[in-house]
């Protein structure tokens, strides 16, 4: 899909802004705290209706303003959808071709990016819970059955550590209700972790060739899912994961109830990056670990694509500059035909030359936006 | 402003009632200045009364204004059947079907150790001890499609399941009637997981 255009009324620090986009490579150009984010943000808030930096959506609005706008003109393979989306102190209002949305559900989704920024960098450097946000969010993408089930099983788990808390004191003797919540938790993070490795399985197909091709061949990327559970693998079926998951339950037990705390569990779980059979988050460098991380990203480019049947929009928030030049290259190159992309920069002269020639650069200069400068 | 002491006593007790603030409050406690006298008697009455008369069945633990109830007292009834709901609320609903001629079982709550509400709290026990009626043969388990009401359902049947008493739990998936294409992702998967032979 492409955004064609996009119009900004009292979004941060924009009074009125509105430009044509190339189908292929944009690149948002200024200094630092002229706006250039907030113009990805805007793309990225129009798509899905949320902000990737704030969870409050008053920020958004203009200083003393009361409401912000955000109108834009996707093209996708069965025609053009004007999208429209107002963010008041009230609440959001989202239309799709001039027609109110009455829920936001269903207007997420009409328009798919994908955004890398250098808080990404998380992916591989921050704490496992990072890597279990990336991956149930994009699972709950694909699939909204996958959310309900996660949200049962941290419901059972509140259920399961509270008794467990109550048995440590030694204040109850309620073995059969523990024995019961541990069945119930054991079905539905069998089925998270299930459903987590066959999306894992699939990110990695993609993911794998990628990085190395990003790396001249010179890297081998390995994405493994790493179960709390010993002896739970990515081959096995529901039922072979329940028993597994079965057998450690019943040897922890004791443990479990000492410890008054569920000790294991996919809210556990994590996943390990290597490079080179070298686990990146130890001993990659810091450019390893950025190009692991974009290698992630780029995979879900592919994967929405394969899902959703269209490319979704790549916002590259500050990251090419941090990128070597083959890295860049190939970046902007690989994308070039298929995915639209939005890139800000501070400084065109690290940028690979012969790209930014064919891009449409935009100067962004304290909320104003001058139009390419070929 | 300053009300004369019996409105205003009366005017915070209105204002205990759930969806009533202060000024359907005070509009209530100056309509009742003008209701006769007789009414507000009655009134009164009728609220110390619910409180007075309302017993709990000592057989199945639903409201009653008689102990045991009209239901557990009812010998046309099939006392081979018990259905275990979470409150007296459900029995109502159930009652509306016209289609059940077993007894019931309040339970009064949902197990929920979030909430420090134990096996202990719910009436477990007294469900336990109507099982030594060895008329019962079946118990149905009508709690919520909830995760707490599930884990009393299961929680239940481990219980019961020793004496040799069959426990079934009631079915979920699509409201009849209604069309597939509006039932919800959670629900149709449920459906399916559900779905029989025919």
């Amino acid at each position: 899909m492409i955004l064609e255009s996009i119009t900004v009324s009292n979004f941060r620090n924009y009074n009125n802004a509105s430009i044509n986009l190339s189908d292929s490579v944009n690149v948002f150009l200024g200094e630092n705290a002229q706006g250039k984010t907030n113009l990805l943000e805007a793309i990225y808030v129009l798509a899905m209706a949320k902000s990737h930096r704030t969870p409050n959506d008053k920020e958004l609005i203009k200083w003393d303003e009361n409401y912000a706008k955000i109108e834009g003109r996707i093209i996708k393979k069965n025609g053009i959808i004007p999208l429209e989306l107002t963010i008041s102190k009230k609440g959001k209002k989202a239309s799709v071709n001039h027609l109110e949305q009455k829920k936001l559900s269903q207007y997420v989704g009409t328009c798919n990016v994908v955004m890398f920024a250098p808080e990404d960098l998380n992916l591989v450097k921050g704490s496992p819970s990072y890597r279990r946000r990336f991956i149930d969010m994009e699972i709950g993408q694909i699939q909204p059955v996958y959310m309900h089930t996660l949200n049962q099983y941290q419901k059972v788990l509140q259920q399961r550590n509270a008794l467990l808390k109550e048995l440590a004191k030694q204040k109850i003797k309620q073995l059969t209700m523990l024995d019961i919540l541990t069945e119930q938790m054991i079905d539905l993070a069998a089925e998270v972790v299930f459903r987590r490795f066959r999306f894992i399985h699939l990110l990695k197909e993609w993911a794998l060739s990628i990085h190395s091709s990003i790396t001249r061949g010179l890297e081998t990327l390995d994405i493994r899912y790493q179960s709390s559970v010993p002896h739970v693998l990515e081959d096995m079926d529901l039922s072979k994961i329940k028993a597994e998951y079965e057998n450690t339950f019943e040897r922890i037990r004791e443990r479990e109830i000492e410890r008054g705390v569920s000790l294991f569990g996919p809210h556990r779980d994590d996943l390990k990056f290597f490079v080179n059979e070298r686990d990146v988050q130890t001993y990659g460098s810091q450019g390893q670990q950025r190009t692991t991380a974009l290698s992630l990203k780029l995979a879900e480019i592919e994967l929405i694509n394969s899902e959703v049947g269209e490319y979704p929009l790549l916002l590259l928030d500050d990251v090419l500059s941090e990128l070597d030049d083959y890295r860049q290259t190939h970046l902007l190159h690989t994308f070039k035909e298929k995915v639209q992309t939005f890139v800000t920069t501070t400084n065109i002269d690290g940028i690979d030359h012969e790209m930014i020639q064919q891009a449409a650069s935009f100067n962004v200069n304290q909320g104003q936006i001058l139009e390419p400068c070929d | 402003m300053h009300y004369p002491e019996p409105i205003a006593k009366l005017i915070d007790s209105f204002m205990k009632l759930p969806g009533i603030g202060p000024k359907t409050a005070v509009r209530l406690a100056f309509f009742v200045i003008d209701m006769k006298e007789d009414d507000v008697l009655e009134f009164g009455k009728s609220l110390v009364n619910v409180k007075r008369k309302l017993v709990y069945c000592s057989a199945c633990q639903n409201i009653s204004d008689r102990d045991p109830c009209y239901i557990c007292d009812d010998s046309s009834r099939d006392p081979s059947t018990i259905c275990v709901v979470q409150e007296p609320k459900d029995v109502i609903a159930i009652e509306k079907m016209k289609d059940y001629n077993g007894l019931y079982h309040v339970l009064h709550g949902s197990i929920s150790p979030v909430d420090g509400i134990g096996p202990e709290d719910i009436k477990v026990t007294e469900l336990i001890q109507r099982l030594e009626d060895e008329r019962v043969k079946e118990i149905i388990l009508a709690t919520n499609p909830t995760i707490e009401g599930e884990a009393t359902a299961m929680y239940i049947s481990r219980l019961v399941k020793p004496i040799g008493i069959k426990a079934t739990r009631i079915a979920h998936g699509l409201p009849v009637g209604g069309d597939l294409e509006y039932a919800d992702e959670v629900t149709l998967s449920k459906a399916l997981e559900g779905r029989r032979e025919l």
